[in-house]
């Protein structure tokens, strides 16, 4: 697996230029090997959303080199050339709210990744229904995503981001609506999928009721990341 | 597409939004347009008789009209007769001033008795100069005077008789001058030449008219008739004696019944019509005003059956007159040529037709042979 | 790949319709216009093809009969129907009156035609209810828009007319319904206003001592009676014999005897370029405000329904979706929107504006494929400003901060 995950080194981004430049990340360095899931941490302001943009490559960092799923995505510049394909067929995202679509059905919410990279229709759907088998969502398969609920909702994001098999998840503060219980059982289902489909997830919170459960946590503060050994406590 | 997830509420109440809103376009985009069929009524030829008939336009007229007026220029003295009088022959109606003439007549009877005297004087020497001649034609026998003498009073005796006859011829010319004052004298009075009514007064006591002026005019009532103009193009088969209904338009619910007198010989070119004299059977009663508008319907003989369509169903296409014919649903022009028709619009087909036959009689638009059509009763939009 | 905009269309398919069905109202108020425009179009087509003439000879230098009024004597047909090439002829006259029938009065176009048979030019080309004039007098067909219904009589002017047939489509350039009477009365109607009028008209000529001559007994009445007939008509209707051309017949009308004359084709443009025109303008212009209007409203709604959906095409952007996806997403949904518009607005101009509005609506099915076209164009360019803020949405928006 080694080359796989996630690599950052050296990551910069400046906002602006001359005496108004903002320096939002000065020095971002983060590993995460596939099948982790690592906490990102930081107060506001701290620079974490511009390390998540960068990270979701809907950002153009000024310098540093990103490598995503063993491929050099940004080495002072980006690397690949369609994002959208990048963002769609690496990258996974779960974020603070579903956010689902809201006139399509469970299914086709989650199967709209694999059909918009090209894959038929029924396969798609298959490999949606195949997330929610192991999701526990498989009952609501052929609702409307008004029709679930918060736990539900999330359950479903999280199948989305991972219905494309990408090397790396971002997930932007997952648990933040649901209370301890269900937000538990999000970490878990996230430890448990990146465990068996080897993506390296990275989970942005400030959600005091899942930080001990990360093995591994970065901080960042003033654009500048700080390694942490996490408690790492089961859960159950 | 995918296969339909069963969204079945919806699904449902769309489609029963969306079909019938479909259907309905179709409909209209059909129904409506060219595309349209469009609706006629049909009728059958049958084989019928007809009675053609003439129809006219006249007024009431009298026969004889009598214009009065004096014969020279003078002043009406009196007018006794009003309009709607009703006078006898012979009746004065009025007189004309005399002015001197009565003076004339008096001096003109003075005149005569002068002659009168002179023819007595004249006789008188005439008795004389033959008694005269006659004795001395016998003192002539005994030879007591000479022959000179008697021939002096032979010629004495012509002379007095050649006076006489001067003093007779001049009281024949005074008699006849005084008889001619006296006729005109007569002829002052305005006299009704036969019975009648009187229509006009156009002048009063104390005008003075021209010569040859009416001052009233006189009608026979009984000689009312009705002064038709038939268009030429309709008057095919108009004669004297064919019966006619007559109209007044005072009293258009009451038909009089009438007879053609004549057919005018003239016909008024100007405004293409044939001019006809009708005549009523009977009076009517009171007298219909001279003037009044009259409408003529004038009955032809009865035409033996033939086929016979609806002239609503005649049309010109391509110069032709013909028929829209319905043969197993197809619509086909057919031409005919028309015969005799009746006021009704009835209208007899010499050539084309059979009867039998079914024709279109109405339609909502000017048909072509392309056209799809919808058999109705009634043309939508007309009320029964 | 499913369709998103169906999905989307389909989830809120209440406030699509509705809006729709807004749309298509006002669609349906275009097409009536353009059909109304149309109606006049054909009002004075009917009008020249109800006439059944080929040509049309009017008073020297006139754009008679129906442009302009025109006057020629009653007996000029005698010497164009001598003329090479003429089949037909028949006097005509039109003028535009006031018809009573008991208590009402309808405006009407009161047609003079030539007596004769059926298919006489001027003549109603065909019925639907009741027959052809038969007699020369008094007798009237009246178009179904007058409201006159078979057996009424009415008056126009001075005389009384019996309602005999009944035509459909029958109108003049302006919409009045015709009345169709015999031609010697309808002389008589343009001349003899009324009685009073005519009492006073002779009263006029009595006063008039050069007219009432005691001298000349008579005079009055002979001045009288010449001033009481109209020997003149409006137009002289030609057909022409098959083989001639029309144009030719024409030209040695013209030249011979010194009378203007149109053919079909002129007076076609007589009557659409000049009588209609200003009203072609205006509608022109109705249909110019209405196709901004119904843009505007297309653009504001697809805006609207597009702004909703800001966060969901973030979501989409950021897990790749194309643009060219997007733009397709917001491009059908105006599209369908202009559809469903196009279909409420075709069925209601036909079935419920057409029928009720005062004048002739003609819905051409040329106009509504053009229509259809306009509608589409329109909702694409609509829906530009929309695909332009769906398309600069910032996938980064979808990850908060």
């Amino acid at each position: 697996m080694a080359g796989k995950g996630i690599h950052i080194e050296g990551l910069k981004k400046r906002y602006g230029s001359g005496d108004t430049a903002v320096d939002a990340l000065k020095n971002v360095n983060m590993q995460v090997a596939p099948g982790e899931v690592v906490g990102l941490i930081g107060p506001s302001g701290s620079g974490k959303s511009t390390l998540l943009k960068a990270l979701g490559a809907v950002i153009e960092p000024t310098a540093g080199r990103m490598i995503l799923g063993g491929e050099v995505i940004y080495d002072n510049g980006w690397m690949v050339k369609d994002l959208r394909a990048l963002r769609r067929d690496k990258i996974g995202f779960v974020f603070q709210a579903p956010y689902l679509i809201p006139f399509l059905n469970v299914t086709d919410n989650v199967a709209l990744l694999p059909m918009l990279a090209g894959i038929p229709n029924a396969e798609a759907r298959s490999r949606a229904v195949e997330l929610f088998k192991a999701l526990d969502v498989e009952h609501r398969a052929k609702a409307m995503p008004s029709q679930l609920s918060g736990g539900e909702q999330q359950r479903v994001a999280i199948a989305r981001g991972l219905v494309n098999h990408p090397p790396v998840i971002l997930a932007d503060e997952p648990t933040a609506p649901l209370d301890s219980v269900r937000a538990l059982a999000v970490i878990r289902i996230l430890n448990d999928m990146a465990r068996k489909l080897e993506t390296a997830i990275i989970v942005v919170t400030h959600d005091e009721k899942i930080i001990p459960t990360f093995k591994r946590i970065y901080h960042i503060r003033d654009g500048v990341t700080y390694e942490e050994a996490g408690e790492g406590r089961e859960f159950e | 597409m995918i296969k339909r997830f069963p969204i079945r509420g919806r699904t449902l109440a769309l489609v029963l939004v969306l079909v019938p809103l479909l259907a309905l376009f179709i409909y209209v985009a059909l129904r409506s347009g060219p595309l349209a069929p469009v609706p006629v009524t049909v009728t059958s030829v049958e084989d019928r008789a007809i009675s053609p008939a003439l129809f006219g336009i006249g007024t009431i007229e009298a026969r004889y009209t009598y214009r009065i007026g004096p014969t020279f220029a003078g002043r009406i003295k009196r007018l006794d007769v009003h309009v709607g009088d009703t006078v006898k022959a012979g009746q004065v109606l009025g007189e004309m001033d005399p002015v001197d003439l009565d003076e004339r007549i008096q001096g003109q009877e003075a005149a005569l008795k002068r002659a009168k005297a002179l023819l007595n004087e004249a006789l008188a020497r005439q008795a004389y100069a033959q008694t005269q001649s006659r004795r001395y034609e016998q003192l002539l026998e005994v030879r007591a005077i000479s022959e000179e003498t008697v021939a002096t009073k032979k010629h004495e005796l012509q002379v007095a008789e050649a006076g006489l006859n001067a003093a007779r011829e001049e009281l024949a010319r005074i008699q006849a001058d005084r008889e001619a004052l006296i006729a005109q004298r007569r002829n002052l009075k305005l006299v009704a030449p036969v019975d009648g009514l009187i229509t006009a007064r156009d002048a009063d006591p104390g005008t003075t008219i021209v010569a040859g002026q009416a001052v009233v005019e006189l009608i026979d009532p009984e000689s009312l008739w009705v002064n038709v103009r038939f268009d030429q193009i309709h008057a095919h088969g108009l004669a004297a004696k064919l019966p006619a209904t007559i109209v007044l338009r005072s009293q258009t619910v009451e038909l009089r019944t009438g007879r053609v007198l004549r057919v005018e010989p003239l016909a008024d070119t100007v405004t293409e019509e044939t001019l006809a004299k009708v005549i009523f059977d009977q009076l009517p009663e009171p007298l219909p005003p001279v003037g009044e508008l009259a409408e003529v319907t004038v009955a032809l003989p009865a035409l033996p059956a033939a086929p016979t369509i609806p002239n609503a169903a005649i049309l010109r296409r391509n110069g032709g007159l013909g028929v829209w014919q319905i043969k197993n649903g197809d619509l086909r022009f057919i031409p005919v040529i028309l015969g005799a028709a009746d006021l009704e619009g009835n209208v007899q087909v010499r050539e084309g037709l059979q009867a039998g036959d079914q024709v279109v009689l109405y339609s909502a638009k000017a048909l072509s042979a392309r056209n799809r059509i919808d058999i109705v009763d009634r043309i939508p939009g007309v009320k029964p | 790949m499913i369709s998103l905009a169906g999905r989307d269309i389909m989830h809120a398919w209440g406030k699509f319709v509705f809006t729709g069905v807004g749309l298509g109202l006002l669609i349906g108020v275009t097409l009536s216009m353009a059909g109304i425009y149309r109606g006049m179009v054909d009002d004075a087509k009917v009008l020249l093809d109800n006439s059944g003439a080929d040509l049309w000879v009017v008073q020297k230098d006139t754009l008679g009969p129906y442009a302009e009024s025109s006057s020629i004597y009653d007996d000029t047909w005698r010497s164009i129907r001598g003329m090479p090439g003429v089949e037909r002829v028949a006097n005509i006259t039109y003028l535009t009156m006031q018809v009573r029938q008991g208590e009402r009065d309808v405006r009407a176009m009161v047609t003079g035609v030539t007596p004769g048979e059926a298919g006489t030019p001027g003549w109603p080309p065909y019925l639907v209810a009741g027959r052809q004039i038969t007699r020369g007098h008094y007798e009237a067909v009246a178009d179904i828009a007058s409201g006159f219904k078979l057996g009424d009589r009415i008056q126009i002017r001075r005389n009384h007319y019996t309602v005999v047939g009944l035509t459909r489509r029958m109108v003049s350039s302006n919409g009045d319904p015709m009345v169709f009477i015999p031609l010697k009365d309808a002389q008589e109607s343009q001349f003899l206003k009324d009685n009073d009028a005519i009492l006073q008209q002779r009263r006029r000529t009595a006063e008039n001592p050069n007219f009432n001559r005691p001298q000349v007994p008579g005079l009055l009445e002979a001045v009288i009676a010449s001033q009481s007939t109209n020997p003149y008509v409006n137009a002289v209707l030609v057909q022409i014999k098959s083989g001639h051309n029309a144009d030719e017949v024409a030209q040695s009308i013209r030249r011979w005897k010194r009378l203007t004359v149109y053919t079909r084709g002129q007076m076609e443009a007589i009557l659409v370029g000049k009588l209609i025109a200003t009203s072609a303008r205006q509608i022109g212009m109705f249909l110019v405000i209405l196709s901004i209007v119904s843009s505007a409203i297309v653009a504001f709604i697809i805006y609207t329904l597009t702004l909703g959906k800001i966060r969901e095409i973030a979501v989409l952007k950021l897990i790749g979706t194309k643009n060219r996806t997007i733009a397709g997403l917001i491009m059908q949904q105006a599209i369908a929107l202009g559809l469903i518009g196009f279909v409420v607005g075709k069925i209601s101009a036909t079935l419920l504006m057409a029928p009720f509005f005062p004048k002739y609506v003609l819905l051409e099915p040329l106009d509504s494929v053009f229509g259809f076209i306009a509608v589409v164009v329109i909702c694409v360019l609509s829906s530009i400003i929309a695909i332009r803020v769906a398309l600069k949405v910032d996938p980064a928006e979808a990850i908060g901060g």
